[in-house]
């Protein structure tokens, strides 16, 4: 019982996937005339479904975590495969959490815009169980399937509207992703043939031994496979250089599936990286500063913030900014990932970082939605201009989730970054604390743009102004994302705490 | 009582949560909710927060006082504490021990808390309750009751903070809702601009606030009450305020021509931190409380509504530095110098105020300059150590000051029958008589009167008595002997703190007396104007109508022909007269809470524990020691008596010389002394031109500043530098852009430069290496950075050609260097792809030894003989004298005794410190 009850957060999704497909087989239509959209107009029921089945799954985690996933019986049959930890059970809280705002935001979404399409909803559902599998992955075989059952749902619904430029967009994502994961692939392989190893604490320690006297492992094909390995998880956390695809993919998917892609998967893609790098990579000689993974991602990490705050800076589409300013954010992640090398605090301080970013980040493009309804979709800053003379309750949930991504107290997007660029001072990363700070600065220029147009400026003559939606799915999620953004900021202290509890520690063996 | 006690323990007193969440759930509900509510929806909410919570306060006022009267019976000195502990909000580091200072969101109650929120409620009750038909008419009463609603929270959240933090996100609540309900009426741009003049002047006193809290973090290492009181010693250290750094800039051209001169330019300077700390809390609480020079924008402020002006700008609010002060005693009175400045700032704030307060016509702006002298009078009873008595005066001057306000408010609101001018419905020129026509606002008005001017047997005569009794026989002595901190390890002064001067206490009564005296006559020329002779307003016609093109009432000049005509002013209804009755009441019989000449004193045995840091300073100076904190004056028992005489006389000499200039005389003197010294009259009639003298002064210079500022902006900031800037961001981000071509192919291309790029940067060998020098030995450490399947070969000579042709797993190598001495090793490394990466290393040992210094902390105790004497922790025997370089980072907290003040931290050189080639481009 107890082991059924740690895989609970899990297979409580799974379970309610399997339902919601089955409810979205069966159930009726009310567009059953026509055949050829069957399955059409029932956003509303099932995005309640799915919102259901998610949040009841982050109260499993809730439920899980507070019994302790280390006291529950049985639970060490399903490694290497499948660890359920901490970390574990905090992501599977944080990605159910992020899925079920994008089931709500669909929920108003899909309707208004004339793409009530019941698929979504399944599709969702499966890839946070994708999602919370890869975090839990344990080993390369069940972390590359994890990563592919997440990734083709997400193909499918950035592909959702059926229109050229979706169309276009889920190509470029699946054929680049495809890319990505053959890369992964082919490293897991020169992995598995440098250390007989798929399983993740199996390659640590051999490559432990390396350097030690009778030692088999050679190095060269442990370092490409590192090499592959990071290429394959930065592509999907959308690190600079492996970050193309993304301005076009968010802009072309719907925008709840957009949110989808910037919350969740990310999420995972990080947890994952972690998890390989502190148990797989975690050795001396691999996290020291001058030869190791630490500078490479250090690299990574300053060109994601850079190039993104650069270029995001340049849009005239929120939606394509908000799509730059994740991959910023993901530079800023990146800081803290490389700042686990030195400091106690670096694993913390990412999973901190990812919980704000994810209530943020949900938020804004929840607002984004928010502001738009059917032929009068807030995309571009003209849109939103003067919106807050007309719907002031829009543009000030706007404003907050963009000061909280600016990182303003009191709200979370502040205290994610504080955590993160301590964790980096402590680390005495220094130029990369300073110099994201600095981007910090330059990413609050345009989050404060939207809210001048917001605010400040009026709609050109003639032009047609975004205007807002009616839709109690999407006013909850957003009303829930600003409570919880509010409560991280105000308090950030018991979340961080358990942000520090669940951190991966490698048993010396 | 028993069950009350067993619901709130006093480590979880939960009470104070519904005192501060009731006023917070009132300001979103009428804020958010409130056109929908109905006026009579608004009305009952707020009425019912600010009731429950005045309730509350009554109910936690009870137990605290019942906790407090058995801890007393039990022969406890300790101030009794509630308790509620919210959560932990975030570390900060900063302190000079580098341990993390947490900070928490705290809400305590003790007795100086108590009685302070029993007033705000309890007053801020009646204030609503009037205000319900004050701003009856108004089209904005539903933003009032929020704005007022959200005021009294962020009260509460002042009063209540267990912390500085929590105590400054109340402070800039109020500061917020002050400047809200000062520009309520913003469609007027006077009004605007009071509400900015507020906001501004207070933000220099919120700096002051934010500089201590830094401080406290610094020195003492805890911002809530019990850690300020506990580690307040360490304040008692020096802090060089001249030269900044070693030494005053330039002065090494003049050393050969000017030793003297260089010397005496180069002398350090110093002041103790609790001095430093001191002055910045004062700035702050200048700021709010309107003191000299930050007062100039209370009397602006009365643009708002008369209900804001009774319950922000005189009851509530304003008094807000004066709690901070006592709050803080115990820090203050390890600073002469600073308890001195602000009696002295006080007592001269309650002359300057008073002297204007002479010569004004508008009721409104005499009540205002009439409240910035009484707070004047606050501070110099806490500025010479008489806390108790002036938070008393805090407390008598609510309840006067509220129901003058208020009154003058119920008297503006007859006026407003026929006169819509706000300037003219103000103007007592216009009134006169108004004591047959509205008696119960005179009988309040005149109960607020005479309580205000100091009629024996009154709250304002027992508490402002008080006040100038102490301010010539208290005063606060040195926190440690004779003021002197004595450097153990050279025997000299180290630092010699200011006392009071002998003359000081004199002539702060005398600015008392002398205050009270304008305070009695301009008070008694207010009622006289308002209430004697006859009304002056309007003709006033029997059976008058009201015309019915008349327009409603509104607050704009309604521009009127000729002679205005109208009925007899009327007596305001209940929800006026009641609360106004029931202030004057409070303020003619408070005054037994506190009658010390009658020896009734029951608030001051209340907060009595509260003050105990203040008046004994035992902790800081072991005990024998002459003098700490406050002390009284000798004979100061017999005095109570004789001191009353000049204050008696103060009080019949001003409201006499009213009485013979107003009612007698008609007013005829008083011109004729305006008259005559026409100049003067203008200057205090225009406020001693103190905002003009800012205006040329301090804002002109700000203007030029500005206008430099734009011409700097313009020319180089926009100019050369965004301009540069701008172009380099939009070339890269067009360039980037024109990466985003939207091909997949092309972005398949970048994917594999970037493989490429993190493969070339794995299979490259990276030779990096860490130094450990240690100057004492001269031996120095070279670590090379651990890599996967690395190979090592050194060359620790420096002749450019490597020890052995071998490449081995040697990581590290140790070389010896003399005084000095310099010298270049090599390094090549090879990993597991065959390459070599090759790098060089210069060592130095430096000829003047650094790491031996001495360390920063030294603690100063007392020895068996009574002896002040340093010593080093751990260690006992004195020290000889050396400047301090980085302190060790000590864990735990900082240990007992007095500290010399640790120099700022600086990175250890002794680290290792890593040479990082080529790091991250």
């Amino acid at each position: 019982m107890t082991f059924w009850f740690g895989l609970s957060p899990i297979l409580v999704v799974g379970l309610g996937t399997l339902l919601l497909m089955l409810a979205e087989a069966f159930g009726k239509s009310p567009n059953s005339a026509n055949p050829s959209d069957a399955g059409s107009g029932r956003s509303g029921e099932l995005a309640l479904g799915a919102a259901v089945v998610l949040l009841v799954g982050a109260a499993f985690s809730i439920g899980v975590w507070m019994v302790g996933p280390e006291n529950l019986e049985g639970l060490e049959a399903t490694r290497p495969y499948l660890v359920m930890d901490r970390f574990t059970v905090f992501f599977c809280f944080v990605l159910s959490l992020g899925g079920a705002f994008a089931a709500l935001l669909a929920g108003g979404y899909l309707p208004e815009h004339d793409i009530d399409r019941s698929e979504f909803f399944p599709l969702l559902l499966l890839s946070t169980v994708g999602a919370m599998t890869l975090v839990a992955a344990g080993d390369m075989l069940s972390l590359f399937v994890a990563l592919e059952t997440m990734s083709l749902g997400v193909y499918c619904m950035v592909g959702l509207r059926r229109s050229p430029r979706a169309a276009e967009a889920a190509l470029k994502y699946f054929l680049l992703g495809s890319f990505a994961a053959a890369l992964l692939l082919f490293g897991a392989v020169l992995l598995y043939g440098a250390t007989a190893h798929t399983d993740l604490v199996g390659i640590g320690q051999a490559i432990k031994t390396i350097g030690q006297p009778g030692s088999t492992v050679p190095v060269a094909p442990v370092l490409l496979g590192l090499t592959l390995t990071l290429v394959g998880l930065t592509f999907k956390i959308s690190a600079v250089p492996f970050h193309m695809w993304t301005p076009d993919a968010y802009e072309g998917a719907p925008t709840p599936a957009t949110s989808f892609m910037a919350v969740a998967v990310k999420a995972a893609a990080f947890a994952i990286l972690l998890r390989v790098l502190v148990v797989a990579f975690g050795d001396d000689r691999l996290t020291s500063w001058g030869t190791g993974w630490p500078p490479a991602l250090a690299t990574l990490a300053l060109l994601s913030m850079t190039v993104a705050n650069v270029v995001a800076g340049r849009q005239s589409s929120v939606k394509r900014m908000l799509a730059y300013s994740s991959i910023a954010h993901a530079g800023y992640a990146l800081v803290g990932v490389v700042a686990t090398m030195r400091s106690a605090d670096g694993q913390a301080s990412v999973l901190f970082y990812l919980l704000t970013y994810t209530v943020s980040t949900v938020g804004a493009f929840g607002a984004l939605i928010y502001c738009g309804s059917r032929g009068a979709e807030a995309t571009s800053y003209e849109d939103l201009a003067g919106i807050a003379k007309r719907h002031p309750a829009a543009a000030l949930a706007f404003s907050l989730f963009l000061l909280s991504l600016a990182g303003l107290p009191p709200t979370a997007g502040f205290f994610g970054k504080l955590y993160v660029f301590r964790a980096a001072f402590d680390a005495e990363l220094y130029v990369l604390a300073v110099v994201g700070l600095l981007n910090s600065l330059v990413g609050a220029y345009y989050y404060l743009r939207v809210m001048v147009f917001m605010y400040m400026r009026e709609p050109a003559p003639g032009a047609q102004p975004a205007v807002p939606m009616k839709s109690a799915f999407v006013s909850s999620a957003l009303v829930l994302a600003a409570v919880l953004v509010f409560a991280l900021g105000i308090a950030p202290g018991w979340s961080l705490d358990m942000a520090g509890a669940a951190k991966i520690v490698v048993s010396a063996k | 009582m028993h069950a009350l006690q067993k619901l709130f323990p006093p480590t979880e007193f939960a009470l104070l949560a519904v005192i501060l969440v009731l006023p917070l759930i009132g300001a979103i509900v009428n804020g958010v909710f409130g056109k929908r509510l109905g006026k009579e929806g608004v009305t009952t909410m707020a009425l019912f927060a600010i009731g429950g919570s005045f309730l509350a306060s009554l109910v936690s006022f009870s137990l605290l006082a019942s906790a407090q009267a058995a801890a007393h019976a039990k022969g406890s000195e300790e101030a009794v504490r509630f308790l509620w502990k919210g959560w932990e909000w975030v570390r900060v580091s900063g302190r000079h021990d580098m341990a993390q200072v947490p900070l928490s969101i705290d809400f305590s109650v003790d007795a100086l808390s108590g009685v302070m929120s029993l007033v705000v409620t309890g007053v801020g009750f009646l204030i609503h309750l009037y205000s319900t038909k004050y701003m009856e008419k108004d089209a904005g009463y539903h933003r009032f009751f929020a704005y007022l609603n959200l005021f009294v929270f962020s009260m509460l959240v002042l009063i209540l903070g267990n912390s500085l933090p929590v105590l400054f996100v109340g402070w800039e609540g109020v500061g917020l809702c002050s400047y809200l309900l000062i520009g309520f009426w913003f469609d007027d741009e006077k009004n605007a601009a009071a509400g900015k003049k507020a906001f501004i002047t207070n933000r220099i006193g919120d700096f002051g606030l934010i500089v201590a809290m830094a401080l406290l973090i610094y020195y003492v290492g805890s911002l809530d009450w019990a850690g300020i009181e506990g580690g307040r010693s360490n304040l008692l250290t020096r802090v060089q305020m001249w030269p900044v750094g070693n030494q005053v800039p330039g002065t090494s051209l003049l050393q050969s021509s000017m030793p003297s001169l260089v010397e005496a330019l180069n002398r350090p300077r110093y002041v103790s931190a609790a001095s430093l700390v001191g002055i910045a809390l004062f700035l702050g609480c200048a700021g709010k409380s309107a003191q000299f020079p930050l007062y100039v924008w209370l009397p602006d402020a009365m643009a708002g509504p008369t209900p804001v002006s009774a319950l922000i700008h005189a009851a509530t609010m304003v008094t807000a530095g004066v709690y901070l002060v006592c709050r803080m005693a115990g820090v203050f009175v390890l600073s002469p110098a600073v308890m001195f400045t602000i009696a002295l700032v006080g007592a001269f704030t309650a002359l300057l105020a008073a002297s204007i307060a002479l010569v004004q016509n508008d009721i409104k702006k005499v009540l205002a300059y009439s409240t910035v002298s009484q707070l004047g009078y606050m501070f110099l009873g806490v500025g010479v150590g008489a806390f108790s008595a002036g938070f008393f005066h805090v407390l008598t001057h609510a309840f006067f000051k509220a129901c003058l306000f208020l009154a003058a408010g119920s008297v503006i609101y007859a006026m407003h029958k026929r006169i819509h001018d706000t300037d003219a419905s103000q103007d007592m020129r216009n009134m006169g008589g108004m004591k047959k026509y509205m008696p119960h606002t005179f009988a309040a008005f005149a109960m607020a009167w005479v309580a205000i001017i100091g009629v024996p047997g009154t709250s304002g005569f027992f508490s402002k008595d008080e006040i100038l009794f102490k301010a010539y026989t208290s005063s606060v002595a040195f926190p440690i002997p004779d003021g002197k901190l004595i450097d153990p390890r050279s025997g000299k002064v180290a630092l010699e703190l200011w006392g009071w001067p002998s003359w000081g206490p004199t002539l702060l009564y005398a600015m008392g007396v002398l205050g009270a005296m304008m305070t009695a006559f301009y008070m008694s020329r207010l009622v006289f104007g308002i209430f004697w002779g006859d009304f002056k307003g309007w003709k006033i016609v029997k059976g008058w109508k009201e015309p019915e093109h008349d327009e409603h009432h509104g607050h704009h000049d309604d521009h009127h022909a000729g002679p205005v005509e109208g009925p007899k002013p009327q007596e305001s209804p209940w929800q006026i007269t009641v609360p106004i009755l029931i202030l004057g009441a409070l303020s003619i019989v408070a005054g037994f809470l506190n009658a010390h000449p009658l020896h009734i004193a029951p608030l001051d045995h209340f907060l009595e524990p509260v003050f105990k840091f203040a008046n004994g300073a035992k902790d800081v100076v072991a005990a024998g020691s002459k003098g700490a904190g406050v002390v009284e004056h000798p004979s100061a028992h017999g005095l109570m008596w004789p001191l009353m005489a000049p204050g008696l006389l103060a009080l019949v000499a001003g409201a006499g010389g009213a009485f013979w200039v107003y009612l007698q005389q008609a007013g005829g003197p008083a011109k004729a002394l305006a008259e005559k010294l026409p100049g003067l009259h203008a200057l205090v009639y225009d406020k001693w031109r103190v905002d003009e003298f800012y205006e040329e002064t301090i804002i002109g210079a700000v203007d030029s500043l500005a206008e430099f500022a734009v011409v700097f902006d313009r020319i180089v900031v926009d100019g050369i530098v965004a301009r540069v800037t701008a172009f380099i961001v939009a070339a890269t981000g067009t360039g980037l852009r024109r990466l985003q071509t939207g091909h997949v192919q092309a972005y398949a291309a970048v994917m594999v430069v970037g493989v490429g790029g993190l493969g070339w940067f794995f299979v490259a060998p990276h030779a990096t290496t860490t130094v450990k020098p240690d100057e004492a030995t001269g031996s120095y450490q070279i670590t090379a950075a651990p890599g996967l399947g690395y190979q090592y070969r050194w060359d620790s000579d420096g002749d450019g050609k490597p020890d052995s042709d071998q490449f081995g797993a040697e990581a590290s190598l140790s070389v010896s260097l003399e005084r000095g001495q310099q010298k270049k090793v090599g390094l090549e490394v090879k990993n597991a792809f065959e390459r070599v990466s090759k790098r060089q290393v210069t060592l130095f040992r430096p000829k003047v030894d650094a790491s031996k210094e001495g360390p920063g902390v030294i603690q100063i105790e007392q020895g068996p003989d009574g002896q002040l004497r340093g010593v080093m922790p751990g260690q006992n025997k004195p020290l000889e004298l050396r400047r301090p370089p980085a302190p060790p980072p000590g864990p735990g907290g900082p240990p007992p005794g007095l500290r010399m003040a640790p120099p700022p931290t600086r990175p250890n050189p002794a680290e290792p410190h890593q040479h990082q080639p080529g790091d991250v481009h």
